[in-house]
Formats: C-alpha cells, structure tokens, sequence
C-alpha cells in the first residue's frame, strides 16, 4: 500500500523511546511535589500554574503517540514537564531534595527552548540555533549547579563556598544570558515563520507562534534580575511560567490541525479525479499543499520519468521523502515530497486512494512520452551518425580514389610533353578526360559531405554553393558564427536539394536563398520565380530532408504555385 | 642556380610524381616530407626557395603552416596544392599568405611557372 522513506527509526517500545508512564510518573510526582509546597506555605497559585504547565508538557507528548517523526519534540516534551517539577523540589525543606531543586531550577525552560528550536524533527535548525540551546543548558542547569555551590542557604547540602556575593553575580549572570538565549530563540522562531511555506508552515506554524508568546514576559523578568538583581515577584513568575504553556499548546493544536485536514482530504478527491489541466503534479501539489512535490512515474524497466517522459530521480536524501504509489505490487509512481507531509498520514494516504485510477492514465501517458522521447533521440543519433560516415567515406574518397587518380592524371600531362605530336594530342585527350572525371568525383564528395562547411561554416558553404550553381543565385543574409554542426548539414542539405530542384525542374530565371538566425531558431528559404509544382512526395529528396530538420526538431514546408514559383522554408531550432 | 622546391603531402605516390615533374622541369627538390611539423623543420634545415604544399595534412593544415611559413619574410614561397579545389576551400586560400593555389590534377611545369611568375 503506502511506503515512506522515514528519516527517524521507529519507536522500539522502551519507555524512553515511547514514553507511555510519563504522564502517570508526572501525576504522582506533581501531587507529592504540590503537597510539600502547600506543607511549606509555598503560594496555592503557584502550585497550581507549575502542576498544571508539568502535566500540560507531559500530556501534550502522550497526544502525539504514533507520529515517528515527532518522537524527539515528544520526549523533549515529557522531560520538560518532569523538569519543571524537579525545581520545584526546592519547595522541600529536605537539604538533598531542596539542592536538587535549586541545581534543576528552570532546566525546563532550557529544554523547551531546545523543542522549540529543533522543531519538528529534532534536529536543531541551524548552527545558530545549535548554539542557543548550548547556552540555554549553560543558564540552567550549569549555572545552577554553580550557584548550588556558592549560595548561603541553610538548606543546602553542596555550599562549598558560602558568598552572598558570588550567588548575587551569578545569578544575574545566568539571568542575562537566559535573557540572550530566549531573545535569541524568538528572533529564530520569526525568521523561521517568515521564512517557512506551504505544508511545513502548515504543519510549525502553530507551535512557532506559541513560542513567540510565550517567551517575552519571561525575558521582561530576567532582564530586570540581570539589571538589578530582584527576583520576580511571585505573580510575576506564575504569570510568566503560565505563559509557557502555550508551548504545549502549539503543540497540541499542529496535532488537531493535521487530524481536521484528513477531513479536508475527502474534499480534494473531487479535485484529483476530475481529469485534464493542469498536470497531475500540480494538483498533488496543490492538494498536498506542497509546492516543490515532485511526481515520478515508474516505467516497467524501473526507471522513473516525468509528466513530459523525461527521466526523473527519485532522491533518497535527506529533506526530502519519497511516497511510492502501488496498485498490487506493482509501483506505479514515486511521489517526492516535503518529509513535513509524513506527518499527515492520513491526507497523504487519502491522496494515495484517490490518485490511483487518475495515475494509471497518466502513467501511461508519461509511458508514451518517454518513448516518443526515446524515439527522437534515437533518430537524431541515426542523423549523427549518418554524417559521421558520410564524413568518413569523402575522406576515404580523398585519400584513396582521388589522389590515386590525380597522379595519373599528372603523369599523363608529364608523358604528354615528352611525347611526339600525335601521342601527345591523345594523352592531352586522356587527361582532360580524367580531369572531367575527377571534377564529378569532387561534386559527388561534397554532396556526400561538404569539407568547406566542416572548415568554414555555413556561410561560406552557401556562397561556393551559389557561385557553382547553374543558374543565378542571391544569398540575403548571414549567420556570422559557426552553428551546430548537425544544424549547418541539415541547412546546407536543404539549400543543395532545393537549389538542384529549382535548376531541373523549375525553369527558373534565378533563386534566392534567405538565411536568418532570430531567438535561436535559424531560419532558411530557398525561393525561385519558376513555375512551381514542388511538393513533399514520401519518397523525394524534400521528404529525406524534412526527416532530418525534423530530427533536429524543425520544420520544414514547400510552398509552390505557378504564380508566385516555389519556396522551401525550414526553422531549426539552434540554440543561441 | 635552380630553384630549389620542399614537397609537403601525406601521399607518397603523389610525391612521387610531384618529384618526377619538378626535376624533370629543372627544379630541384631539397626534400619530402609528409607533415606539417616536419615541413617547418625542414624548411629551417634546408631553406628552400619554394614550398609546394598540400592542405590536408596529418598533422595539421597547410593554411597554418602557409601562415606560418609567410611570416617570415625571407622564407619560401609557398603555393598550396590539393585534390579539392579552391574554392572549396573559401576564403582561407587567399587569406593563408600562400602565393597561389594548385589543383593537383592541373599541376604541370606551366601551372606552377605561372603562379611563381
């Protein structure tokens, strides 16, 4: 049925990577903790907005049970909310417990920090955001730890070094650079949210602008301890660790978003079946909500191709995802997607249902374009590959035939100015008739393969070509620069036929031949004012000709009448 | 003193000729050669006052080594010879800084007298 390429391995089960007795750990943890405070006339409202931030954290990681990819921000999730009650061991009077709590104080807030910036896959988002988290965990718990060690409380079991001071500066320190990293974190989160479209916007956008909430009211209170070493008020602090919450808030409205699109899904299937424009790849695309979804149609040889039948790759790289399509067991097309879509199974699958009966018509269709490809190709190479060995055999004709033929042909002259009056006039004789010879055999090797064209190029060819021909010829026009080689053949090719058509059979006063070279197509007409009736037979010259400017992707049309005499017109596509 | 004449063609048989005619004609031939790296070595070697030249070379084109050969002013003439035509050659004949141009099948004592004229 549906195959994903997942980046992330599957959970195993253990209660690390799936973890299921989180919330029930948090629950009995969060009501020990609570009751401590209230037994130590820790606020009621405190109490309450810490319990219920945990249990919000925990609870919005068991929703997302089942999303592979998510696994990382879910576990991130369940430490939070157990962090957040592991500060509050300070409420505890117990020296062990109370140093604990003061070690992990705000160790939460780092590792939602690092949720958040490592969005959705775990993996931080850039070296930037790399260094913000690395820098979180520095405030707390590492500067914690350091003010464990300094601080002058009675209750604590690490004081090494009892200083009010040290612990003042030290916590202002930690405080600044809480401020810097969560200053840092919300400037990422709206550069990423400008940044982001289509499904992976779909699929952040509500957790980022969580974030972008949640955090300032948090840097209003550090900045003021960083600057003047008070402690937020204690509405202050349960105000702001209220705000946190829209974290998992975020969180928990990507899940709804991604549930409420599988009943969107029902509506796109209306789309998808009706046939015709545009391509199949864009409504996908549109459908899926992701603009750079590519759609690979599978040949029964295993290659891939595109809507217009030229080959495709289906990349198995990282940030991107590949989907295959099957009917049965045979694959019939590769969707290659945005990995944020992994994360809607439903609407991918949905899509996958619906596709089916469309694709197998545009597999097919991209079947025949892939041939039809093929086919072009081919016959281009049987044009290449023609000229090659016409190439060839005027050079064995150069080499072998001709030059044999020219020294007799000296020889003669040699043995006729050495010999007596009436052998000479014969041998002058021999030699003309050579001479004559070896003329058509120069004709008959240029219509084989042009060695000016080869040399010089297309304008200097047409001009020979003109002064040689039998009747007048006008060139209008030049190309200036050398061409493709199979594109001058096939213009010198056609110029030659159409010029020793007009010279047969059009008893014509004179021809002209207009080249022109406009936005990479290279024109050529060849016009006499003879008497017409020129067509396209299936086994004439013209029709040899249209088969290799068409090989080229060109065209090639005759017009004749007897008014107006007869004119071949080529386009060859050149490229510059 | 007599003219002394470099033969440049891949073609032994033509050179073959080319060598008969020319001696017999009162040249004389200060070498034979089948390249364009050895016709320009040859002709520091045995400066010779007349190059007669084939343009299709194995190793090159005659227009080259005409080109070559006309930059110096006290080097050899040079009439370019071949089994095509000139003109199916274009303009590169007149360009190259040979003196004339040969078809190989006309080549005689009074074709070549004329271009040296």
């Amino acid at each position: 049925m549906i195959s994903s390429a997942d980046p992330v391995p599957a959970p195993t089960g253990s209660l690390l990577r799936d973890p299921v007795l989180v919330l029930p750990l948090a629950v009995v943890l969060g009501l020990v903790v609570g009751w401590e405070g209230l037994r130590t006339g820790v606020s009621g409202a405190v109490i309450a907005v810490d319990l219920a931030l945990s249990w919000g954290l925990v609870g919005a990681s068991m929703l997302a049970s089942g999303r592979a990819r998510w696994r990382r921000p879910r576990l991130l999730l369940a430490l939070a909310g157990l962090l957040v009650l592991a500060g509050d061991l300070q409420w505890s009077s117990a020296p062990g417990l109370w140093t604990a709590g003061l070690i992990l104080e705000l160790a939460w807030l780092t590792v939602v920090v690092q949720l958040v910036l490592s969005f959705p896959d775990g993996r931080s988002w850039s070296a930037l955001a790399l260094v913000t988290i690395s820098l979180g965990y520095l405030a707390a718990p590492v500067g914690g730890l350091a003010s464990a060690l300094v601080t002058t409380d009675s209750r604590d079991a690490l004081s090494i070094l009892s200083s009010q001071s040290a612990e003042d500066t030290i916590g202002r320190i930690r405080a600044a650079l809480g401020f810097a990293v969560l200053l840092a974190t919300v400037g990422l989160v709206v550069w990423r949210l400008a940044s982001l479209r289509g499904a992976s916007r779909r699929a952040q956008a509500q957790l980022l602008i969580g974030a972008t909430l949640a955090f300032p009211l948090t840097m209003v209170w550090l900045a003021r301890q960083a600057l003047t070493g008070e402690s937020p008020s204690t509405a202050l602090s349960a105000v702001s660790t209220a705000l946190i919450g829209l974290i998992p808030l975020g969180f928990v409205a990507a899940i709804g978003w991604s549930r409420l699109r599988r009943t969107q899904a029902s509506d796109l299937v209306v789309e998808l079946r009706t046939a015709g424009e545009p391509m199949l790849r864009d409504r996908l695309a549109r459908v899926l909500g992701d603009p750079t979804l590519a759609l690979a149609y599978r040949l029964d040889d295993g290659r891939y191709v595109d809507d217009s039948g030229q080959p495709a790759s289906v990349p198995d790289r990282p940030g991107r995802a590949v989907t295959l399509l099957s009917a049965g067991d045979e694959v019939l097309a590769a969707l290659v997607h945005d990995p944020v879509l992994l994360d809607e199974p439903a609407l991918v699958e949905s899509v996958r249902a619906t596709a089916g009966l469309v694709l197998e018509n545009e597999r097919l269709a991209a079947r025949v374009r892939a041939q039809l490809a093929e086919v072009r190709a081919s016959r281009a190479r049987l044009v290449t590959a023609g000229d090659e060995e016409r190439r060839r055999i005027e050079r064995d004709l150069h080499d072998g035939a001709q030059q044999r033929l020219v020294a007799v042909c000296v020889t003669l002259g040699m043995a006729a100015g050495r010999a007596d009056p009436t052998l000479a006039e014969t041998l002058r004789r021999a030699q003309d008739d050579l001479e004559q010879a070896l003329a058509e055999l120069r004709a008959l090797a240029r219509g084989i393969h042009p060695t000016l064209l080869h040399e010089e190029g297309l304008d200097a060819a047409l001009e020979t070509m003109a002064r040689r021909a039998p009747l007048p010829v006008i060139i209008e026009g030049a190309i200036g620069s050398r061409l493709p080689a199979a594109i001058e053949l096939a213009a010198y090719f056609l110029t030659m036929e159409a010029l020793t058509n007009t010279a047969k059979h059009a008893g014509a006063s004179k021809a002209t031949v207009h080249l022109q070279q406009v936005n990479g197509t290279l024109t050529v007409t060849v016009s006499d004012d003879g008497i017409g009736g020129a067509e396209l037979t299936p086994t004439g010259g013209l029709a040899g000709l249209r088969d290799r400017v068409e090989a080229l992707d060109g065209t090639l049309n005759v017009h004749s009448d007897p008014a107006t005499g007869t004119t071949v017109l080529a386009e060859l596509p050149c490229g510059s | 003193m007599p003219i002394r004449v470099l033969i440049v063609d891949d073609h032994p048989e033509f050179r073959a000729v080319a060598r008969e005619l020319l001696e017999e004609a009162g040249y004389v031939v200060s070498g034979e050669v089948a390249g364009a790296r050895e016709a320009i070595a040859s002709v520091s070697a045995e400066t010779p006052d007349v190059v007669l030249l084939d343009v299709v070379l194995p190793d090159g084109n005659g227009f080259d080594v005409a080109a070559q050969l006309s930059r110096d002013p006290s080097g050899p003439v040079v009439v370019l010879v071949s089994s095509r035509e000139a003109e199916d050659y274009g303009q590169r004949v007149s360009g190259c800084g040979a003196r004339g141009f040969v078809s190989k099948s006309r080549l005689s004592a009074t074709s070549l007298a004329s271009v040296l004229a």
